[in-house]
């Protein structure tokens, strides 16, 4: 049960309903209640969204349960190759927006997660990591 | 059960703290020595320590309660002449770390005191003692030195089930205080299409995700367009808390219900207008029963006062 | 339920589309042409989008939502979103997330509700 970890590969717009689903499975089955899976999967489709919008063929989504007494957590991980974030710091605020989404995209997401950390180098693209913990049942 | 393996597992982490607590009562190889001088000993008279201490036991009401019946005894004592005998073994390592544990999670389930836990050991000193000092087999200078490692390693032993007492106690508190969270938001349906929920004290980020959920399951389990939140019991409202109500408004809103607030006590609302927070858009009624007379208007029930007629 | 198809129902003057549990993009896309071609050929007066199969909304769909219901509104009709389940009305919340002019209601009766002739909207 611990340290489950896999990757899945987002290169189509299909890859987004299957991101989706593995990690419904994946944190259902780890124990996470309904609403938080949810709010993970929810974020997810945000972010492999933003992987497959900038990257075009070369993303991915990495994920891996984590595991503390009384707890069950979940880290992902979503690596494009796409041309970065000039500045993290505007892209995480309400209603930045560059895809033509509602502006919700990363600051949305943060407010589902725990905590959500960027890393972005110009040109060479963006890994955004994000982390939910929810009482082990 | 569950839990016991959650308490478990937590401790097992910890055993490289054990290493630092040893250091802490300057327990070495020395004493391991001298311990182990005094198993041959504590072996010989392990039955007759355990009959000793299961006699004066059963004394007592408290630890007679504990002791049940002609099978449970053998166990018990079988189980605490193994304990007794390890204390002198030599091997203080995992599994001794472990099953020092596994007594102070199994004395919290059980409900038995650590009071009972500290003074068998205290009865057990006393049967012991006179095979350190008074042994022909110990010098002056050795029975001091085995008297001085028993007495560490027996402090150990009670560091270690104690604090794994006190863990297996505050998991209980900590499952209560949850139970106690959700008892003090009750959501219930007061009428056909119209749920009402009380939130007393103050709603913080984690009781408000837990209140939102159960109030929105309710609303959809009793299909009722109509929700009242009464905040009566709110002491003090802060922008957080007022953000969390707004949520809560606007989740229950996609779901097609409609939210109305009530119990907006004078100082509540002078608290919101003077911190800028707009619920206009909101119906708010000042009591629980005003509110009640808004959600029935809305669903267009009458209630006729029979007497009246 | 088959993810691949999205079938429009005509019941009298509404149309009524129940979106399946876990819409991929292309079938949100299908959902704003066929029902607005769907308007456009019976004259539908309303919407009714079922969601209570759904359980994920995120700010793609959301947005289709709130766009269609502004295209729907300007060819002279109503959306109204019925079922949305608890769990994704929290996260969507949390989102931030919201759906334009769109009416909700607790399930597909209540929707219907809306759309007969002495409905007082509260």
């Amino acid at each position: 049960m611990t340290n489950e970890s896999g990757e899945n590969p987002i290169q189509t717009e299909g890859d987004i309903v299957t991101c989706r689903k593995l990690i419904r499975n994946v944190t259902s089955a780890a124990g996470f209640g309904m609403t938080d899976v949810t709010r993970i999967v929810t974020a997810v489709s945000e972010l492999a969204r933003n992987v497959y919008v900038h990257s075009g063929s070369e993303g991915v989504m990495r994920w891996q349960i984590l595991d503390k007494p009384g707890q069950i957590g979940i880290q992902l991980e979503f690596e494009d190759f796409g041309v970065g974030i000039p500045d993290i710091n505007q892209a995480v605020e309400a209603g930045f927006t560059t895809a033509g989404s509602m502006g919700m995209g990363l600051s949305g997401v943060k407010r589902l997660m725990d905590s959500m950390t960027i890393k972005s180098d110009v040109d060479m693209g963006t890994t955004v990591s994000i982390t939910k913990w929810g009482r082990a049942k | 059960m569950k839990s016991m393996e959650h308490s478990h597992s937590k401790y097992l982490s910890n055993f490289d703290n054990w290493a630092e607590q040893k250091r802490f009562v300057d327990f070495t190889d020395k004493d391991v020595e001298f311990l182990k001088k005094l198993h041959p000993f504590a072996v010989e008279y392990a039955d007759t320590f355990v009959e000793k201490l299961y006699s004066h036991l059963m004394t007592f009401s408290e630890t007679k309660r504990f002791l049940g019946d002609e099978k449970t005894l053998m166990r018990l004592k079988l189980a605490q002449k193994s304990y007794f005998i390890d204390l002198t073994s030599g091997e203080y390592g995992k599994e001794y770390f472990n099953s020092r544990i596994k007594v102070g999670i199994v004395h919290q389930r059980i409900g038995l005191s650590p009071r009972i836990y500290m003074s068998t050991y205290c009865y057990y000193m006393q049967l012991i003692i006179p095979h350190i000092y008074g042994n022909p087999a110990f010098d002056a200078d050795t029975a001091k030195g085995i008297f001085s490692a028993l007495y560490k390693i027996i402090n150990l032993d009670q560091e270690l089930a104690i604090s794994a007492y006190i863990h297996a106690t505050d998991e209980v508190i900590s499952r209560q205080t949850e139970e106690i969270l959700e008892m003090s938001t009750p959501v219930i349906q007061i009428w056909e299409g119209v749920v009402a929920a009380p939130i007393i004290g103050m709603l913080d980020s984690s009781r408000t995700q837990q209140f939102m959920e159960r109030l929105l399951e309710t609303i959809v389990t009793t299909n009722s367009p109509v929700a009242l939140i009464d905040i009566t019991g709110v002491p003090q409202i802060d922008t957080a808390t007022a953000q969390h109500l707004i949520d809560t408004i606007n989740a229950v809103k996609l779901l097609g219900s409609q939210v109305i607030i009530t119990g907006v006590r004078p100082v509540i609302a002078q608290t919101l207008v003077h911190l800028g927070i707009d619920l206009s858009g909101i119906v708010t009624r000042p009591t629980m029963a005003s509110g009640l007379k808004v959600a029935l208007d809305k669903l267009s029930i009458k209630v006729i006062d029979s007497s009246k007629e | 339920m088959d993810e691949n198809t999205l079938s429009v129902i005509k019941l009298k003057n509404i149309l009524l589309v129940t979106v399946p549990d876990e819409p991929g993009d292309d079938i949100i896309h299908e959902l704003q042409t066929k029902v607005l071609n769907a308007i456009e050929k019976y004259q539908s007066k309303g919407l009714i989008l079922d969601i209570s199969n759904v359980n994920i909304l995120d700010s793609f769909f959301a947005r289709t939502i709130s766009e269609t219901t502004q295209m729907v509104a300007l060819m002279g009709g109503q959306t109204v979103i019925a079922g949305m389940q608890p769990c994704v009305a929290i996260t969507a919340t949390e989102l931030g997330l919201h759906l334009g002019k769109a009416i909700s209601t607790l399930d597909v009766d209540r929707a219907l509700d809306i759309f007969s002739d002495n409905f007082k909207l509260v």
